[in-house]
């Protein structure tokens, strides 16, 4: 049987460089964002980031036996990720967001299409469709999160990690993920378990990049 | 665009919804140009390379139909910048080896088909118009003729962030233009200008910019009337001096696990230069050759701030090098 992860990396590299060469990610990645849109796209970011560890719960509750790794994989992420959320409100507040107005925000219809579809393939249409939701992520975050973070730096003259902590650990974070979600990936046999995963993947880079689109 | 009749493969192989290729049948030469437009990011996506391959195939499967395969760039300003760095990030953060190997193979696929063009009754030729890094350059070698634009400039900056260009770069370089030549271009990471590259033999023609698509055409006519002896010449020309499919697997595979060790820092620079790539197609008038100076002048200060400079003109990335522009 092939290896998983090289098929997933060939299946998804059309909507990976769609992200990537979207003219707004292409912009924000080369110059930055204004403070206004930075705010936005981390409180839009900061619900992305409040979900991950329920749809991961929700998948691992119902992954089989079969795909056991998975579910143990899922497990030790969701420790890993756990409190991340908090990360981005400092991040908020570092540059001049309060936590009331946290509270407040309504997350834009492509964040609850993202969030939205994330439970629902989790509990509808396989488990493991949670590590598409992963490797999305983790590709933005591990390959554009460190240049994305230098940019934002440079563009509103922040300093140290104060206000890019969450994207700038992400990046270096993710790096050591990377590795670990190959080796998980590669342990996915079922057909139907690795086309929900190949779904995910391009309907996580999707919504991701309309969510930044309207930022 | 002319559609010669009563050639059943013509329709077919332009017919085929290209997304990163564009296709112009000129049929009084049997001429195939192909344009490419990876854009906004000119590279060698995967998808880029599939497609790539698909007209290749066509090609070889309807042997006789295509006398001339021309390439050259939609994108202005920009020829190729090789790899698709993004994804090599994802690879070697993934420490996923068969996948850069799977991309390097392709890559060599590429390379060995245009190595066995004459073969297949196909001279070929390549326009570059504008920057062209890496992979781009290594991609215009196995072209029976090379033509610039004065303005284009292309180089191997791998070796700035650790690596090296493994698809063919070593023995294509070396056949053309020499042992010296092939080592200081991979081991300085040096960019060089198209008349410089004219004068290493690398390059075949060197026209004004905007001249380069009637270079195409004069050199096309030039060559047609007398293109099967032509066509042997360069077959021979390939056996003297021959390339096999085993050293350039070899080298990917060599390529494939450097690319592993790959450090942050590394990772960074190549970042860098990405960011310097997406930057150039926002509109800026630096992209990454001037990313590339800048990373060399870097590491210059570094070397001489460290007092490591001990490699003399073979270590080259940094001032020295730059001095020698006007080689």
């Amino acid at each position: 049987m092939s290896q998983f992860f090289a098929d997933l990396v060939v299946r998804t590299d059309e909507a990976r460089r769609a992200f990537e060469t979207h003219p707004v990610v292409l912009d924000a990645v080369a110059k930055g964002l204004s403070v206004e849109r930075y705010r936005t796209l981390l409180l839009e970011l900061y619900h992305v980031v409040w979900h991950f560890n329920p749809v991961s719960a929700a998948a691992a509750s119902r992954v089989p036996d079969s795909e056991v790794a998975v579910r143990y994989f899922l497990y030790a992420h969701m420790h890993e990720e756990s409190g991340h959320e908090e990360w981005v409100r400092n991040d908020l507040e570092a540059i001049g967001v309060s936590r009331a107005a946290i509270e407040a925000h309504d997350a834009s219809p492509f964040t609850r299409a993202l969030v939205g579809y994330n439970y629902w393939a989790a509990d509808r249409r396989d488990p493991c469709s949670a590590l598409g939701m992963l490797y999305t992520l983790e590709v933005i975050a591990s390959v554009y999160g460190g240049p994305f973070a230098a940019a934002i730096k440079e563009a509103l003259l922040l300093e140290g990690e104060r206000g890019v902590s969450f994207i700038s650990s992400h990046a270096e974070l993710d790096m050591e993920h990377m590795a670990d979600l190959r080796k998980v990936l590669n342990t996915v046999r079922g057909e139907a378990a690795r086309s929900a995963i190949v779904e995910s993947v391009l309907v996580n880079f999707h919504h991701f990049t309309r969510i930044i689109e309207t930022v | 665009m002319s559609i010669a009749t009563g050639l059943s493969g013509v329709p077919q192989l332009l017919s085929r919804p290209y997304k990163y290729l564009r296709l112009e049948w000129v049929g009084e030469l049997s001429m195939l140009r192909v344009r490419t437009c990876v854009k906004p990011i000119q590279c060698y996506s995967l998808a880029g390379l599939t497609e790539m391959q698909r007209v290749l195939d066509d090609i070889a499967e309807n042997p006789g139909l295509v006398r001339h395969l021309v390439l050259s760039s939609d994108v202005t300003g920009v020829f190729n910048f090789g790899g698709d760095l993004a994804l090599f990030v994802l690879l070697v953060r993934a420490q996923d080896v068969d996948s850069l190997k799977m991309y390097g193979r392709r890559c060599i696929d590429l390379v060995w088909w245009l190595e066995h063009a004459a073969e297949r009754g196909v001279h070929t030729t390549a326009l570059v118009q504008g920057d062209t890094l890496g992979g781009g350059l290594e991609s215009v070698l196995p072209f029976h003729k090379v033509i610039f634009e004065r303005s284009a400039q292309a180089g191997f900056p791998e070796v700035l962030f650790n690596l090296f260009p493994g698809m063919g770069a070593w023995p294509l370089t070396i056949r053309k233009a020499g042992f010296a030549v092939a080592n200081d271009m991979v081991l300085s990471g040096r960019l060089y200008t198209a008349e410089q590259l004219l004068r290493r033999s690398l390059v075949d023609l060197v026209v004004d910019d905007g001249a380069g698509e009637m270079a195409i055409f004069d050199v096309v006519r030039a060559v047609d009337p007398r293109l099967r002896g032509t066509l042997a010449a360069l077959h021979a020309q390939r056996m003297a001096a021959p390339i096999t499919y085993e050293s350039l697997l070899t080298t990917v595979e060599l390529w494939a696990e450097t690319a592993l060790s790959l450090t942050t820092r590394d990772l960074r620079l190549m970042e860098r230069l990405a960011r310097a790539q997406v930057r150039k197609v926002g509109g800026d008038e630096e992209g990454a050759v001037e990313e590339i100076k800048r990373i060399e002048l870097d590491t210059a200060w570094g070397e001489m701030r460290s007092g490591n400079t001990g490699f003399g003109e073979e270590r080259g990335t940094g001032l020295t090098a730059w001095g020698a522009l006007n080689d």
